[in-house]
């Protein structure tokens, strides 16, 4: 050993350098020079069955359907899902794709609310900017309103577009402020919208008249015309379900990557606790505005497509109650999850439907013609209430919390732990 | 007792001698791409193929190469389990060199005797625990030259111009290849069947560890037979199907012949678990498909399940109850056929296996497996009764260092309870007319102990029978029982001789029991010390709101003691009136390596242990109570 004294220890000189060199060739747990790769074997198939644990590799340890069950389950409600409409009536399919439409708002909202912590009631605001951006941009010119009739190739994604700029512009303002104050900035957002969309006729057609949507032209193809592919007639409404379907296919697998990514992780880091999260690196400005915009974005894309499903829109449907359900939908489904945002927009959206079959069977709901306690629109809201405020008491992680619950039982059986 | 062999096969003699390093080179030639071996690194199983593994291989031997490792020299290895043991390993045979495994837990003084006694020029240790243990002793052992380790967490200080991390030893061997790149294939040529191949020290529960010499065509002839058909794994043996996690020691027979040498010669697939803490879980991952454990793992796995099960909540334990009685039945069911299945037996498996034995299975990492084999220490029933309730039927098997553990094995459908089974294909085995001694002669037995010619004369006569030390008597005419060590028997005051280690097992059989030693020799009447199951105690002592601190404090509880003399009543019942305990005394800490009370397989050094606690067998034949225990009276 030499002493820190002696001129040859000290740094710079050719010996010091060797040894720190040599410091650091030892510094790892593993030997460099052996072989051994990731994945790079080949094993006989009953040496791999029956494993799903055993990841020789990071891409099968961090892929998204990481057990068969899982791929044959997807595979499955896939399947499901695309042969749906043709078995269907029209007014089902209608609801579906509404429900699939409201999955796309909800993951929007959730990747905000859920994931990023930051409570938003503005969220039917830039569903409006996108109905009308998708409307101006193909929309016929009405003899008030403005309308360039272009494909939805170019209007869907500028409805995407400008909303998610609107969110860049407003999210300075909403990243100053956190809980109650947040929503209350952001409810004063969709009051500031909805007078504005009721006074800009050109727009949007004025209050209590509406305007007509974009044309259903997509690629060059006139989606109202009746298709056939093989055995299967293909109608507008079914065209419309299959684009909502890919489209919240894609989009509910990225806000899943974003929400694993290292974005995602400072999602979750904000919504914890932001001045710990600041601490630790995290830009708050930064990951606040990444999540406004994001759900901006998705807010109007689903804004779009509801305007199509529904054929003409007025500024009064962007109001608060519809946000409430789209705060139902997170709720319900299970914040900060994916699947339940899509199991909790299928609820919302059914439930109304459901509970029409049943009238019939509960003496106390009142029909068309009167009669009963209450009506079925009561009844809707009521139950939307008390299912908020029990799932947020009793599983905040909703729908999906209770299934993640039935899957953990069985997953340990015979085990409780 | 007469002398017992098997109908004579002519396959003794068939099996031609081969060398581990031109088997892997013929792997690696067939088969580059098939993986060969894995080790998990941040949670991911990284491959290494018959192509990689050679590759790895002769860099080290090499590298040993370049630090002087010649012919007849011994390299020493202390690490865990880990692909490098293997390379080493194989390194050393590729240069005619045996090696010399130490146990990781082997203590600073042994590690200086067995350095001294073995003479080995290069030690690799695994990190830096091993390199302070080697560090400590190197100005010592005059021929030890060089340390390699292998994890250089912690070691960026060391500056001992006799330490190399792996990477600068292969870089050493690298610049020898590049001089003398035929070395290799010069000194395979030099190979012959009576080379030297390892040095395996065995524990000896009495005196200093003892090394013994394994040859090249030992270990050829042990590693066949076992895989041969009606060999230790069953009619198909070994095959390239079969997935392994290596987790026993490697300084074990056992595990050598099954990792290294099996594994090599059968073209399996081999998992090395990330550390000894991670088994259980890298168990259920991998599924293995053959699996041996020594009692004591079969023991812990069985006592975590009967503690996750008191914990569990009433649905399950319902369902586990039902599936436990099915099983039961369907497990007394095949005991009485040998281990095959009924139609009945079959039925209830299946139930058994719907409610709750599938998940369990995976859980445990048993899902797969289709050969479990317990060895290296007598099992109790109990525990076989348990995994064959849950349909995984333990497969006991008896052998030693000194016979390349070629003695006795059950065989799947011919399986006896409480017996070591039959004797393997083709081998002599005979029970001593006088003492009872097993008597094994094939050409599986050592060339000797290593520098110790008069303990190599005791062991193996001139007829060339191994001692191997053991009593044992027949079962049936074909099946092996091991009574005991044949210098533990217990001769009692009044004459009789009696076998500790039969009351000793029937006492660990309780699951809050893990040691029991008894006492007696030249005594009135059998005593016992008792060491509490640190885990089941604890959870039983929560679960009765029982306050404890320490293991000291919990083993001497009342009502601790209690629970531990029931257990000794509850066996005594079962034995004769002069093999009943009278008396027991608590242990007051948990026994192991580095205090000398174990060996480094877990296994009681008798003599040293009663060493340590005369205070309590006094005690006990004194007539006194001063330390914590219970006096059972004539039960």
């Amino acid at each position: 050993m030499t002493t820190a004294t002696e001129p040859d220890a000290s740094p710079g000189t050719a010996d010091a350098v060797a040894r720190e060199a040599q410091g650091l060739e030892r510094l790892t747990g593993y030997s460099r020079s052996l072989r051994s790769s990731e994945g790079g074997g080949t094993v006989p198939g009953a040496a791999r069955r029956g494993r799903p644990r055993l990841v020789t590799a990071y891409a099968k340890d961090q892929a998204l359907l990481n057990t068969p069950a899982k791929r044959w389950w997807t595979i499955a409600a896939l399947v499901v899902a695309l042969l749906a409409p043709f078995y269907l009536t029209r007014d089902l399919t209608l609801l579906l794709s509404m429900a699939m439409v409201f999955a796309i708002s909800g993951i929007g909202l959730n990747l905000l609310t859920g994931y990023a912590g930051q409570i938003s009631l503005g969220h039917p605001f830039f569903m409006a900017l996108g109905a009308y951006t998708a409307a101006v941009l193909g929309g016929s010119p009405g003899s008030t309103t403005w309308g360039f009739e272009l494909d939805l190739a170019i209007a869907l994604p500028i409805a995407a577009l400008v909303p998610a700029v609107v969110g860049l512009l407003v999210a300075p303002l909403a990243v100053r402020v956190r809980g109650l104050y947040l929503a209350v900035l952001t409810l004063g957002l969709l009051m500031l919208g909805e007078q504005i969309f009721k006074q800009w006729s050109q727009l949007t057609g004025g209050s209590g008249v509406g305007r007509g949507v974009a044309l259903p032209v997509l690629f060059g193809r006139d989606l109202s015309v009746r298709y056939a592919l093989g055995p299967w007639i293909i109608d507008e409404d079914i065209s419309l379900y299959l684009i909502c379907l890919a489209l919240l296919v894609a989009l509910g697998v990225m806000a899943r990557n974003i929400a694993r990514s290292r974005t995602g992780r400072a999602f979750a880091a904000v919504r914890d606790r932001d001045i710990a999260a600041e601490i630790m690196g995290v830009n708050l400005l930064r990951t606040k505005t990444l999540a406004f915009v994001l759900s901006s974005a998705y807010a109007g894309l689903a804004g779009a497509l509801m305007s199509l499903l529904v054929g003409r829109i007025v500024p009064e449907q962007w109001n608060i109650f519809l946000s409430i359900q789209l705060l139902a939908v997170v709720v319900i489904g299970g914040v900060a999850t994916i699947t339940g945002t899509i199991i909790g927009a299928a609820f919302v959206v059914l439930l109304p439907r459901i509970l029409e079959e049943l009238a019939p069977y509960l003496p106390f709901i009142g029909g068309a013609t009167g009669g009963g306690i209450i009506t079925i629109f009561q009844l809707e809201t009521i139950l939307f209430g008390a299912l908020i405020i029990l799932f947020l008491t009793l599983e905040p992680r909703g729908l999906f919390g209770l299934w993640y619950r039935v899957r953990t039982y069985f997953k340990a059986w015979p085990f409780s732990y | 007792m007469t002398a017992t062999t098997t109908p004579t096969s002519s396959a003794a003699t068939t099996h031609a001698t081969w060398h581990l390093s031109r088997q892997l080179r013929e792997n690696a030639a067939q088969m580059p791409q098939r993986v060969a071996l894995r080790e998990k690194r941040h949670g991911i199983w990284r491959d290494i193929t018959w192509a990689d593994y050679l590759a790895n291989v002769e860099m080290v031997a090499y590298a040993l190469a370049a630090l002087g490792v010649g012919p007849t020299d011994r390299v020493a290895i202390q690490s865990e389990n880990r692909p490098e043991w293997l390379y080493v390993d194989l390194g050393s045979n590729m240069l005619r060199a045996a090696v010399v495994g130490f146990y990781p837990t082997n203590p600073v003084a042994e590690i200086r005797y067995l350095l001294q006694d073995s003479g080995a020029r290069v030690l690799v240790a695994e990190d830096q625990e091993q390199v302070d243990k080697a560090m400590a002793v190197i100005d010592d052992v005059d021929t030890l030259e060089w340390v390699v380790y292998l994890d250089s967490r912690g070691l960026a200080d060391y500056d001992d111009p006799r330490l190399l991390s792996l990477d600068e030893a292969v870089a050493r061997g690298a610049e020898r290849r590049a001089s003398d790149p035929e070395l290799l294939s010069r000194i395979d040529a030099e190979k012959t069947p009576e080379d030297l191949v390892t040095l395996i020290y065995t524990s000896g529960t009495t005196g200093p560890p003892r090394g013994a010499m394994l040859s090249a065509d030992n270990i050829s002839y042990g590693t066949d037979v076992f895989a041969e058909d009606d060999g230790m794994f069953g009619s198909d043996g070994l095959t390239h199907d079969d997935v392994l996690v290596s987790y026993l020691p490697l300084s074990h027979v056992v595990e050598r012949g099954v990792t290294t040498w099996g594994g090599l010669r059968n073209g399996t697939i081999v998992h090395f678990a990330e550390s000894i803490d991670t088994v259980v879980a890298d168990l259920a991952e991998v599924q293995p498909t053959v699996l041996f454990a020594v009692p004591r793992i079969w023991e812990k796995i069985q006592a975590s399940v009967a503690i996750r099960m008191a914990n569990a909540s009433r649905v399950k334990r319902l369902a586990y109850d039902l599936s436990r009685r099915l099983g039961d039945r369907a497990a007394q069911e095949r005991i009485g056929t040998g281990g095959a299945h009924t139609p009945l037996s079959r039925v209830l498996t299946f139930c058994a296996w719907v409610l709750a034995g599938r998940k369990l299975r995976r859980h445990l990492g048993l899902a797969k497996v289709r050969m479990a084999l317990s060895g290296a220490a007598p099992i109790s029933t109990e525990v076989l009764t348990f995994f064959l309730s849950i349909g995984v039927l333990i497969h006991e098997a008896y052998g030693m260092t000194e016979n390349t553990a070629v003695a006795t094995a059950n065989r799947p459908g011919r399986v006896r309870l409480g017996t070591v089974g039959e004797p393997q294909p083709g081998i002599d085995l005979r029970l001593d007319d006088r003492t009872g001694e097993i008597l094994t002669r094939h050409r599986g037995t050592f060339i000797g102990y290593w520098n110790k010619p008069e303990a190599t004369a005791e062991t193996v006569d001139a007829d060339g029978w191994l001692h191997t030390g053991d009593v044992g008597e027949w079962v049936e005419g074909t099946h092996l029982k091991i009574v005991d060590r044949i210098k533990d028997i217990i001769i009692t005051a009044g004459g009789k001789n009696i076998s500790p280690s039969e009351i000793e097992n029937a006492i660990k059989a309780s699951p809050y029991v893990r040691e029991a030693v008894v006492i007696g020799d030249q005594r009135p009447y059998l005593t016992a010390i008792i060491g509490i199951e640190f885990d089941t105690v604890a959870d039983w002592a929560s679960r009765r709101r029982i306050e404890y601190t320490t293991y000291r404090d919990l083993s001497t509880k009342p009502e601790v003691i209690e629970l531990i003399a029931d257990v000794v009543r509850d066996v005594n019942t079962r034995l004769a009136r002069v093999e009943s305990v009278r008396k027991l005394r608590m242990l007051h800490k948990e026994l192991d390596h580095e205090d000398g009370e174990l060996t480094a397989t877990q296994k009681l050094k008798r003599s040293a242990f009663a060493a340590t606690v005369p205070h309590l067998i006094d005690d006990m034949y004194a007539g006194t109570s001063e330390y914590p225990g219970a006096d059972l009276g004539r039960g």
